[in-house]
């Protein structure tokens, strides 16, 4: 048996003995990312502090480190000082500040331990800064470096590496999908409902979040008796079915154009003619409007979110719905990437309120609406998780303040959140996701006899 | 970093309450996690079960298995996993087995 101390952190060594390779490294890959605004924006902060308040992490926790014009400050200093003739020139007086070793630990403390990339500064910057699109390139930067928390890092190289970033071989997802399909046989009680996989000529591709298969295959029972019940043209492909892209998250756009392309290969091996992204928010920000940037094409094919085709569904009249089948009250979460920064807002809203009998939004909603806290690559990263659950109190009043019984959100990483803050917190709810209670009210077509 | 006490030894847990030296677990260990993590006063057979053949699988191969592998393995209903495991099959099934945390979204 092992003895009880564990081996000190090897990335605390790393950021210990960092070279000056190292620091070079962080700036040429900033330098690169940077372009005109990035650059401006170094001088159009006015320190108006709206940001602070706009900040999950500043309301909770209200530590001058989590205000979101500090964490700008700590890239925005670096850029003066290696990348402007004032930085360089009069240095302090400009607020410029060199890449050193500290400076790095308080990049790493700041832009991964204390962002979710939620947007919400952003938003309500007076000056109409990126910043969390700066906090991100910086991360970027430190990924070049080799810099990125391992534990996210390990979550992208899974992914990378094997497909899929739980690592699911490709005959365990197979078995999963087939035991799937029996389940979906006995719902709709139709023996010839079936689950496709690489179905050539498909009108849809489906992408999942690989906890789906791992951990909670009920969201794949939803989805597929969803496309039974509409009669869909669908199917999975059995290697790229990942819709996560965690290089979101790491900021490494290199391995983040790589997850996505990988998708888009799928669709166009498999001859569909719609790219479907399951319920995630960041992979829908990634594969969506993204990765036409990472890789620098534009796709001539449309890629949608399924609550996009389900409302489409019901708008078509292809589902029919019934509110009583969902009595309890229910509230629904906005993830980031899905809404504020990825514009799907009211598809959530026409299912949900066409599939329960009492909806009840939460405030703020919509775009405005807070982190859960779980975004950003916060959930991977262990050694930040006691502020990820902290910061999501504010989430947890939300919910509270709604009385709903049934938390839903369509996004797996923020279901994960809200299943923390659930026991955490106390809020004795469900958590689902929309397509679970749209198919928990489908009626189903009478079948011919 | 958090602790448990268990037979006078201190172990150490990671920010989110998992085993920082899974090579530590035992079955008494999981009894102590339970309580202290999961409020589960008490593990019944089902629980025995699925833990254990959790932990069997990640001896082997260093993952955690597919809640396919552990339903079939167990004969337990899909649905009856969550409830024995409120925290969901990652962070509690896994977590009272020993195991490291997995990667993804849990």
């Amino acid at each position: 048996m092992a003895n009880a101390t564990p081996p000190r952190d090897p990335y605390e060594d790393k950021l210990d003995n960092l070279t000056d390779a190292d620091i070079a490294v962080i700036l040429a890959e900033l330098r690169r990312r940077l372009k005109a605004p990035e650059i401006a924006a170094a001088h159009t902060c006015i320190r108006c502090g709206l940001c602070a308040d706009a900040c999950h992490y500043y309301l909770t926790n209200g530590e001058l480190e989590d205000v979101p014009a500090h964490k700008l400050n700590l890239v925005l200093a670096v850029i003066k000082h290696h990348f402007t003739p004032g930085g360089r020139l009069a240095g302090g007086w400009v607020g410029a500040r060199k890449l050193d070793r500290a400076m790095v630990r308080e990049w790493v403390d700041a832009l991964f331990g204390r962002c979710s990339g939620c947007g919400r500064c952003t938003m309500n910057c007076t000056s109409g800064i990126n910043i969390h699109g700066l906090i991100r390139a910086a991360r970027g930067a430190l990924a070049a470096a080799g810099l990125v928390p391992p534990e996210l890092q390990s979550t992208v190289m899974m992914a990378v590496e094997r497909g899929n970033n739980m690592g699911i071989p490709r005959d365990e997802w197979l078995e999963t999908l087939a035991w799937i399909e029996e389940e979906l046989r006995t719902e709709t009680g139709d023996p010839e409902a079936r689950i496709p996989v690489d179905a050539k000529g498909a009108r849809l591709l489906y992408t999942v979040n690989p906890r789906e298969p791992k951990f909670f295959p009920l969201s794949l029972l939803a989805a597929a008796k969803m496309f039974y019940a509409a009669g869909e043209s669908w199917t999975f492909s059995s290697d790229h079915y990942d819709v996560t892209n965690y290089g979101l998250y790491s900021g490494d756009d290199a391995h983040a154009g790589l997850m996505s392309d990988r998708l888009v290969k799928a669709k166009e091996d498999l001859g569909a003619e719609v790219l479907v992204l399951g319920e995630c928010g960041h992979g829908f920000g990634s594969t969506r409007w993204e990765a036409p940037q990472w890789l620098n094409k534009r796709f001539p094919f449309p890629v949608k979110s399924v609550l996009e085709v389900a409302a489409d569904y019901l708008r078509q009249g292809r589902i029919r719905l019934d509110p009583s089948k969902n009595r309890k009250p229910v509230t629904l979460h906005d993830p980031c990437n899905l809404v504020r920064l990825g514009g799907v807002v009211e598809e959530q809203r026409l299912l949900l309120t066409s599939a329960v009998e009492d909806f009840r939004e939460m405030t703020p909603n919509r775009q405005k609406n807070y982190c859960c806290g779980g975004g950003g690559g916060q959930l991977a990263m262990t050694r930040f998780a006691k502020r990820r659950l902290s910061a999501g109190r504010l989430k947890a009043d939300q919910i509270r303040a709604t009385g709903a019984k049934i938390v839903v959100a369509p996004c797996h990483n923020c279901i994960d959140q809200l299943i923390e803050l659930n026991k955490e917190y106390k809020l004795g709810t469900e958590v689902k996701t929309v397509i679970e209670v749209v198919a928990d009210a489908i009626v189903l077509p009478p079948r011919p006899a | 970093m958090a602790t448990i006490e268990y037979q006078g030894r201190t172990l150490e847990l990671n920010e989110e309450g998992f085993l920082a030296n899974p090579d530590e677990w035992t079955e008494e260990i999981a009894v102590v996690l339970a309580k202290d993590q999961e409020n589960l006063d008490a593990l019944t057979p089902d629980h025995w079960a699925v833990i254990r053949f959790i932990r069997s699988y990640y001896e082997d191969k260093k993952l955690a298995p597919m809640v396919r592998a552990i339903c079939k393995t167990t004969n337990l209903p899909l649905r009856q996993i969550y409830e024995l495991f409120p925290s969901g099959p990652a962070k509690g099934a896994c977590k009272l087995a020993g195991l490291p945390k997995p990667d993804g979204c849990v």
